[in-house]
C-alpha cells in the first residue's frame, strides 16, 4: 500500500496503517528532529505527532504530499514543545538572519532550522564547491569579491556557483521532503 | 525467594495428584517437566492460587495464599497461563489483555501502555485490534501469554505456553522467557524437553505427583549419559533415565 | 516475537527506504509504544464508569457490563417476553407477567457467570478481583433489572398488588435454584433447565391443588417455602464457587 492509501485506511481507523506509517517515516521525521531537540524530546514529539497523525487522518487531502504532510504535522508539534520549554531551552538560531520571516518566533526559527539543514545537505557533501560557496557568502555574508578571493576563482565563477546554490536551496524548500518520505 | 512449598499435597477424592513436593525459586526461569498427569498442572495451579493445597505449606512472593488479604496482593503480582485458556471471540486481542489488566487491579492509568507493551512483545502489534475468534491457535496462545505478562508480574505460571506456535516462535518465546527471568520468577510447565534446555536455569521432574529431580539442565543431561535410554537429545536421555529409575525405585519398594 | 529496532510487524513488510536514517540515541520502539497505548486504547462508556465507581473496582465494572445476561440483545428479548406477558393478561386477566418473569429471571441469572459460558473461567480464578464477587455484583444486577422490567410489566396489566408484587418471591427462589444448578453442574444450560423445569412444576401443581393458576405468585403461604429454597441453594452456590473441581 502507498502512503496515500495508508492514511485513508487510517482515516478509517485502521490503527495497521498507522503501524506501518510509523515504521516506514518515523526513521527519517527521528533524524530531522535530532539536529534541533534532545533525544529524550524527539521521542516525546515524535508521539505527539503520531497521535496528531492518527486523530487528523481524515484531514488529509490524497493531493499532497504524504510526507510533506507527516513533516508538517511534526514540525508544528515540535515548535509547540519549544514554546512550551520556553526561551532558555531554545538551541541557538546560528543561521543569521534566515529566520526574518519568523522573526517574532524564535520557536519557528528553531524548527525552520531543520528544513534549513536539510536543505543545506541537498547542496552536496562536506566541503564541496557549492557547500563551500553557500558558507562563504550566506553564512559568513561575504561580498563576490572576497569570496573569489578566498576560493581563488573568477568572480563571474562565484556568481554563477551562487545561482546554483540558490536554485538548488530552492527547489529543496519546496519539496520539503527527500526520497526518503515514502513509496 | 519467590515461591517456597514445602511437603505440599493435594488430592481429588482418592487420588493424590501432587504427593510431597518441596521446592524453591527465586528470580530466574524454572523448568517443570514431566509426563501428562504427573502433577504439574495441579502444581502450578495450586502455585496460581486456583486451589488450596490438602497439606503442606505454600508461601508465594513472601506471603500466605491462605488468607483472603495475602492472596489478592498475591493475585495482583500474579501472571497465569493455564493449559487450556478459553477466549472471549468477540472481544479483540486489546480488549482481552485490558479485560485482565482491570482483574488484576492494574492502576487505570498504567493499563493502556501496559497492554500495548504486553502486545507488542508478543508480536501481535499487527493485531491488536482483531477479533479473537479471526486468529490461529498460536496467535491465541501467545494473546495468552501476553494477559499473563501484562501486569508485570513477579510470578509467571505458564502451563504448556508453546502449544500451538511454530518452532520459529518458539525461538522468539524462550528470548522472552529469558527476558522476563531477569526480575520475576517464571516457572513452565511443559512436556517438551527441548523448551526447557535452551531457557532454563533451574529444571524438576516430576512423575506421579512427586518430584524427582531438581537440578540444572546440565546435570540432568548427565543423568542420561553411558545409560543407553532413549531419546535423540541429550536432555531427552536424561529425563528418561531419570524417570525410568525414579519408576523402578517405586515398583521396588 | 523478536523486538527489533526496526519495528518490523509482519515478517512480509520490506524495511522503509528511510530505515536506517533514525539517530542512534532515540529510541523509536518506546515511541511507538506511547502511540499504541492511545491508538489502542478502550474508552469505557457512561455506565462502567459510573459503575467502576460505585463499586470502587474498575475491574468489577468492566466484569459487569460484560455479563452476557445484561447484553442489549438479552435484556431486549426479557423485555419482549415480559410485555407479550402483559398483553396476554390485558387480554385474559390470567396474570402472565406473573407467571413469566421468575422463568425470565432464572434465565438471565444462570447466564451470568459460570464455566459454561465463561470460557476462561479457570483463569478467572486466579484474579484479584474474585470470581465470585465478579458473580454476585453480576447475579445482582441481573435479578435487580429483570425485577424492575417485571414490575413494570405487571404494574401495566393492572393486576391486583399482591400478585404484582407477589412474583418476586418465587423469582428470587427459582433464580437461586437455577444459579446453584449452573455452579455445581457449570453449565449455564443446565442452570435454564433447571429453574424453568422447577418453577413449571410448581405452577402446575400449586394449579392443580388450588385451581388457580395465580396461587402460585399471590399466595402468602408459600412463601416462607419460597424463601427457604432461595437460602438453600443460595449456600450451595456460595459452597459451589468455593473449591473449583479439577483433574490434575
Amino acid at each position: 500500500m502507498d502512503d496515500d492509501e495508508l492514511i485513508a485506511a487510517m482515516a478509517g481507523g485502521d490503527d495497521t496503517a498507522l503501524r506501518e506509517l510509523f515504521a516506514r517515516h518515523a526513521p527519517w521525521l527521528a533524524a530531522r528532529l535530532r539536529p534541533i531537540l534532545p533525544a529524550a524530546e524527539v521521542e516525546d514529539v515524535l508521539q505527539e505527532s503520531f497521535l496528531a497523525v492518527w486523530r487528523g487522518a481524515r484531514g488529509y487531502r490524497p493531493e499532497g504530499s504524504p510526507g510533506g504532510w507527516l513533516w508538517g504535522i511534526t514540525r508544528r508539534q515540535a515548535a509547540l514543545w519549544l514554546r512550551r520549554r520556553g526561551p532558555d531551552g531554545l538551541p541557538l538560531a546560528a543561521l543569521g538572519s534566515h529566520g526574518g520571516q519568523h522573526a517574532g518566533d524564535p520557536a519557528e526559527a528553531a524548527v525552520s532550522r531543520a528544513d534549513l539543514a536539510e536543505a543545506v545537505r541537498a547542496l552536496g557533501p562536506e566541503g564541496s564547491t557549492t557547500q563551500e560557496v553557500w558558507r562563504l557568502m550566506y553564512v559568513e555574508d561575504r561580498t563576490v569579491t572576497e569570496v573569489a578571493g578566498l576560493m581563488g576563482v573568477p568572480e563571474g565563477t562565484v556568481k554563477s556557483r551562487a545561482h546554483r546554490v540558490r536554485q538548488l536551496m530552492r527547489a529543496v524548500l519546496r519539496q520539503p521532503v527527500r526520497d526518503g518520505g515514502g513509496r | 525467594m519467590n515461591v517456597e512449598i514445602s511437603d505440599v499435597t493435594r488430592r481429588f477424592g482418592r487420588t493424590q495428584a501432587v504427593a510431597g513436593v518441596t521446592l524453591e525459586t527465586g528470580p530466574g526461569v524454572f523448568g517443570l517437566l514431566g509426563p501428562n498427569g504427573a502433577g504439574k498442572t495441579t502444581l502450578l495451579r495450586m502455585m496460581a492460587t486456583v486451589i488450596p493445597s490438602s497439606s503442606g505449606r505454600v508461601r508465594l512472593l513472601g506471603r500466605d495464599p491462605g488468607g483472603y488479604g495475602p492472596r489478592r496482593e498475591i493475585r495482583r503480582r500474579l501472571g497465569y497461563l493455564p493449559q487450556n485458556l478459553g477466549y472471549y471471540p468477540g472481544f479483540t486481542v486489546a480488549e482481552f489483555v485490558e479485560y485482565f489488566a482491570l482483574l488484576k487491579e492494574m492502576p487505570p492509568g498504567r493499563v493502556p501502555q501496559a497492554v500495548a507493551t504486553a502486545i507488542e512483545r508478543v508480536d501481535l502489534g499487527g493485531r491488536a485490534r482483531a477479533k479473537l475468534r479471526t486468529l490461529s491457535g498460536g496467535m491465541l496462545r501467545r494473546a495468552g501469554i501476553a494477559q499473563a505478562i501484562v501486569n508485570e508480574p513477579e510470578l509467571l505460571l505458564l502451563d504448556e505456553p508453546t502449544a500451538g506456535l511454530d518452532p520459529e516462535q518458539r525461538v522468539a518465546f524462550r528470548a522472552l522467557l529469558r527476558d522476563l527471568g531477569e526480575r520475576a520468577s517464571v516457572i513452565v510447565s511443559t512436556h517438551l524437553v527441548e523448551d526447557i534446555g535452551a531457557a532454563c536455569s533451574k529444571v524438576a521432574l516430576m512423575d506421579a505427583g512427586k518430584i524427582v529431580f531438581q537440578g540444572t539442565p546440565d546435570e540432568l543431561t548427565a543423568r542420561g549419559e553411558g545409560t543407553g535410554a532413549a531419546g535423540d537429545a541429550p536432555l531427552e536421555r536424561g529425563y528418561s533415565a531419570v524417570l525410568a529409575a525414579a519408576r523402578s525405585a517405586t515398583a521396588a519398594a | 516475537m523478536t523486538y527489533s529496532h526496526e519495528m518490523t510487524g509482519d515478517r512480509d513488510d520490506l524495511p522503509g527506504p528511510g530505515q536506517d536514517q533514525c539517530p542512534r540515541d532515540v529510541d523509536l520502539h518506546r515511541v511507538w509504544l506511547g502511540v499504541a497505548a492511545e491508538a489502542w486504547r478502550r474508552r469505557p462508556g457512561l455506565l462502567e464508569r459510573l459503575a467502576g465507581r460505585a463499586l470502587r473496582s474498575p475491574g468489577l465494572a468492566r466484569a459487569l457490563v460484560t455479563t452476557p445476561s445484561l447484553l442489549l440483545g438479552w435484556v431486549i428479548a426479557s423485555a419482549v417476553v415480559l410485555a407479550a406477558g402483559m398483553f396476554a393478561t390485558l387480554g385474559t386477566g390470567t396474570p402472565f407477567v406473573a407467571l413469566f418473569a421468575p422463568a425470565v429471571a432464572a434465565a438471565g441469572v444462570a447466564y451470568a457467570y459460570g464455566p459454561g459460558i465463561d470460557p476462561a473461567w479457570e483463569l478467572s480464578q486466579s484474579m484479584a478481583v474474585s470470581d465470585r464477587m465478579v458473580l454476585l455484583v453480576r447475579v445482582l444486577a441481573v435479578f435487580a433489572l429483570n425485577a424492575a422490567l417485571g414490575l413494570a410489566a405487571s404494574a401495566a396489566s393492572g393486576t391486583a398488588a399482591a400478585v404484582t408484587f407477589g412474583w418476586l418471591v418465587p423469582m428470587t427462589a427459582v433464580s437461586a435454584l437455577a444459579l446453584a444448578a449452573a455452579t455445581v453442574t457449570r453449565s449455564a444450560n443446565a442452570g435454564v433447565a433447571a429453574g424453568l423445569a422447577a418453577w413449571a412444576i410448581t405452577v402446575l401443581s400449586v394449579n392443580s391443588a388450588s385451581g388457580q393458576v395465580a396461587t402460585a405468585v399471590a399466595s402468602s403461604a408459600l412463601v416462607l417455602p419460597y424463601l427457604t429454597v432461595a437460602a438453600a441453594c443460595g449456600a450451595i452456590a456460595w459452597f459451589a464457587t468455593r473449591i473449583p473441581k479439577g483433574t490434575s
